[in-house]
């Protein structure tokens, strides 16, 4: 193997029907640099890409359902390195609930966990005629970010846009050492990191 | 019985070709097939009230062989009476206990001292501690299910047996009796003798048969001229029996389970997941049967079913159409329930944090160690073993600095607690003991710099130290259960209650399947067999129990026979367990989305 890989487990959260789930798949089964196929295991889905130096693998865990009735467990959040709270740009209760997820994961998520706001289903505001959709500002969402300390896109993943962006993005953020990252962070274990 | 319903993999695939391999499985993915409705589904095959380990582990089962599952709780966590939890649903619960809402518990006391600088959250605390062999069928259905993707675990290879008020080192492996300089030659050959002996003791029934009925205690003795010693050693440490009257079959094949763990994954004979025990594992089976599709709802309890109806009304208003079975654990047996059965069997369990690392009953760089209390050997003169798992904050659910001592004990009543306070006494005497600064010279052996216990014990029997332990905090509680002690899972403690469908018409819990409380069990032993028989009275055989052919994302494809990038760091790659022996892995390269 020519580089070292790093696996970054990265959660997926959003209001149901936001496109959560069109936005990995988009992720995974596009040709993405020097990328294998993708694989849908009993886990959860998993991707590499090739950021600088280094290969990263995300691990990315779907809520599975479990959040519809508020009922995602605690496991869902242990040492994800990196989380992705997804809206819609043509449903404003979506963003009010991205707020939300946020939150949540400030307090439950370790405390340096990257997170990427994503505002999704670009492509129903785009074109003549269309922007009446759009209800929820850009600069919104800019806003928030900024406020939050966020990565920030607005995607389509029905036409791909800025989909790959937001994993290299996110990806670019990792350190490069994980191990010793988590171990400073953490309460946990000198052999933590099987994220 | 019900009629069979495709699988999984069955139903998902609309082009199953004939000839060509068998359809890989997709996983559901939440809201891309189809919005998710806002409220429970009005009709589903199966209910299953509490996320235990055993009611998780049938969730999961079921959703993968193609049973729409409804999964709720009455609690705002997952796990039930296997959860994990922090020092502030710890309090929540004890008070719950002691007001009767939670059945299978009573006498919860939990004490807290005021002012220490921990929060709720630094801790993790098993209602069922228990640690998991690494030949054993639950680890199998971990790697088969793929949920331990799910954790994390950790080798625990430390065991101490306490006699004459000290804590010997055990003499578990060939090494280890070779090694030995306390034992004497003959008692050597006879333990390498008995060792052989009870890795292959069912084939040799000539030795054994005569003592089926006698003591394990009375058969080493006759059998193997062994002393004392090393018998209790066997029966206590190696066997994590209760007492020395366990009868010998039972024995030996607790005796086997050890020596046969041992070596399977590097030089110990159980593990344990990080971050919690029991109470992890089920958040995993959890997550598995979601992906399947099974729905979650925590905060949600059983309130009727009607057999005739088959319909359940559930705490949050909703009523649900039951296609086939209800499946309720006793712990949430809805208010008025009449048909729980008769929970005989006692445990009683003591768990404290102090504010001591303990890593000097820890072995290298580990986090954890069994430590058991043999018949007799407490100051209360106890007939019953203590059993304790230590954990360190290495385990993940303790704060730097601290340690959980969980310790239980089948003695019942007064007696029961007189003997975890003894063992309490002795464990935190004995670390007081050991960490003492006094003469750091006494405390390593030249040879490896490792910690003697045993010269240690001794050289300071009486020692009185000033320090006194720091309790961060102290947690009593007896639990009952319908599983014998050391017994193995009878499929008549989950006989549906059908036969009352008649009578009792006011009785909310007609017609539904209780399964049981956890059993005193140290290890997960008996809870993959209690899974499987709740999943028979579902599907009618167990055939098809998590009979699903996964794909692995694994790019090298290559699988190896160990779990060593599990348990220890990740090495980039950690899919790669496989129990040995365990069917091919079929890999799908190529996928249609």
């Amino acid at each position: 193997m020519s580089r070292p890989i790093t696996a970054v487990k990265l959660v997926l959260l959003g209001e149901a029907a936001v496109g959560k789930s069109s936005l990995v798949l988009r992720f995974v089964s596009n040709d993405f640099q020097e990328n294998k196929e993708p694989t849908i295991g009993a886990a959860f889905l998993t991707q590499r890409c090739v950021i600088g130096d280094q290969t990263i693998k995300f691990e990315i865990w779907d809520t599975a359902g479990q959040e519809r009735f508020a009922s995602l467990a605690p496991m869902y959040y242990r040492n994800a390195q990196c989380a992705l709270v997804v809206y819609d740009v043509t449903k404003p209760a979506s963003f009010i609930k991205a707020r939300h997820w946020v939150k949540e994961l400030h307090e439950q998520a370790s405390p340096n966990i990257i997170i990427a706001l994503v505002g999704n289903k670009c492509d129903l505001v785009e074109g003549e005629g269309n922007e009446q959709n759009r209800k929820v500002a850009k600069e919104e969402g800019e806003q928030l970010a900024q406020e939050e300390n966020l990565v920030f896109f607005e995607t389509s993943a029905k036409s791909g846009l800025n989909v790959k962006e937001v994993f290299i993005a996110l990806g670019s953020k990792i350190p490069s050492n994980v191990q010793l990252n988590i171990q400073n962070d953490s309460a946990t274990s000198a052999n933590a990191c099987n994220c | 019985m019900s009629i069979r319903r495709p699988s999984m993999a069955e139903r998902r695939s609309s082009m199953t070709q004939e000839g060509s391999l068998r359809p890989p499985v997709v996983p559901h993915l939440a809201g891309l097939e189809k919005p998710l409705p806002e409220t429970v589904p009005e009709a589903c095959d199966v209910v299953i009230a509490g996320t235990g380990l055993t009611e998780s582990i049938l969730a999961a089962a079921l959703a993968w062989q193609g049973s729409s599952v409804l999964h709720i709780d009455a609690n705002d966590y997952y796990g039930d009476t296997t959860a994990t939890l922090t020092i502030d649903q710890l309090k929540t619960w004890v008070e719950r206990v002691n007001k009767g809402e939670i059945k299978g518990y009573q006498d919860a006391v939990l004490y807290i001292p005021r002012g220490n600088e921990f929060k709720s959250k630094d801790f993790g605390i098993d209602l069922t501690p228990k640690v998991l062999f690494c030949k054993s069928d639950l680890l199998s259905l971990l790697v088969t299910a793929r949920v331990y993707k799910y954790l994390e675990f950790l080798p625990l290879s430390s065991f101490h047996f306490f006699e004459n008020d000290n804590f010997e080192k055990m003499t578990s492996t060939k090494q280890d009796i070779f090694t030995n300089q306390t034992l004497s030659l003959a008692t050597k050959r006879s333990l390498m003798k008995f060792i052989k002996f009870s890795l292959d003791w069912e084939s040799h029934p000539d030795v054994w048969s005569p003592y089926k009925d006698a003591s394990i205690e009375t058969f080493l003795q006759e059998q193997f001229k062994l002393e004392k010693a090393q018998i209790f050693e066997l029966i206590f440490s190696i066997g994590l029996c209760n007492n020395n009257e366990t009868h010998t079959p039972e024995a030996l094949a607790r005796i086997k389970r050890y020596l046969i763990s041992y070596d399977v994954y590097g030089n110990f004979p159980v593990m344990y997941s990080k971050y919690g025990g029991a109470g992890e594992i089920s958040q995993g089976f959890c997550r598995s049967a979601a992906v399947a599709g099974a729905t979650y709802k925590l905060n949600t309890k059983l309130v009727s079913f009607d057999p005739k109806t088959k319909i359940a009304q559930l705490s949050d208003n909703s009523c649900v159409k039951i296609n086939e079975q209800i499946i309720i654990s006793p712990s949430q047996a809805p208010t008025d329930s009449k048909f729980l059965s008769k929970q005989n069997y006692e445990i009683q369990r003591l768990t404290v944090i102090v504010k001591k690392d303990c890593t000097q009953w820890f072995h290298d760089n580990e986090s954890a160690a069994v430590v058991v209390f043999p018949s007799g050997s407490l100051e209360s003169n106890n007939k019953q073993a203590v059993q304790a798992i230590i954990m360190g904050e290495g385990s993940g659910i303790t704060a730097k600095g601290t340690c959980v001592w969980y310790m239980s004990t089948i003695e019942t009543g007064k007696r029961g607690r007189d003997d975890l306070e003894a063992a309490l006494k002795a464990m935190e005497g004995s670390i007081l003991r050991e960490s003492s600064d006094l003469d750091t010279q006494d405390y390593f052996d030249n040879a490896n710099g490792m910690l003697n216990s045993v010269k240690l014990g001794q050289s300071f029997k009486d020692f009185v130290p000033k320090e006194k332990i720091q309790y961060i905090l102290k947690f009593y509680y007896i639990q009952f259960t319908s599983i014998p002690h050391a017994g193995v899972v009878n499929p008549n403690l989950y006989r549906k209650n059908s036969v009352h469908v008649e009578d009792d018409v006011d009785a909310p819990d007609r017609g539904v399947i209780y399964s049981s409380l956890p059993s005193s069990e140290i290890s997960y032993d008996g809870i993959v067999t209690a899974s499987k028989i709740l999943y028979e009275k579902v599907v009618g055989s167990d055939d098809d129990f998590f009979d699903v052919d996964f794909e692995d994302d694994d790019d090298e494809g290559s699988i190896a026979n160990n779990l060593e990038s599990a348990i220890a760091e990740d090495d980039d790659d950690d899919e790669h367990i496989v129990e040995p022996g365990a069917a091919p892995v079929e890999f799908a390269e190529d996928m249609e989305l």
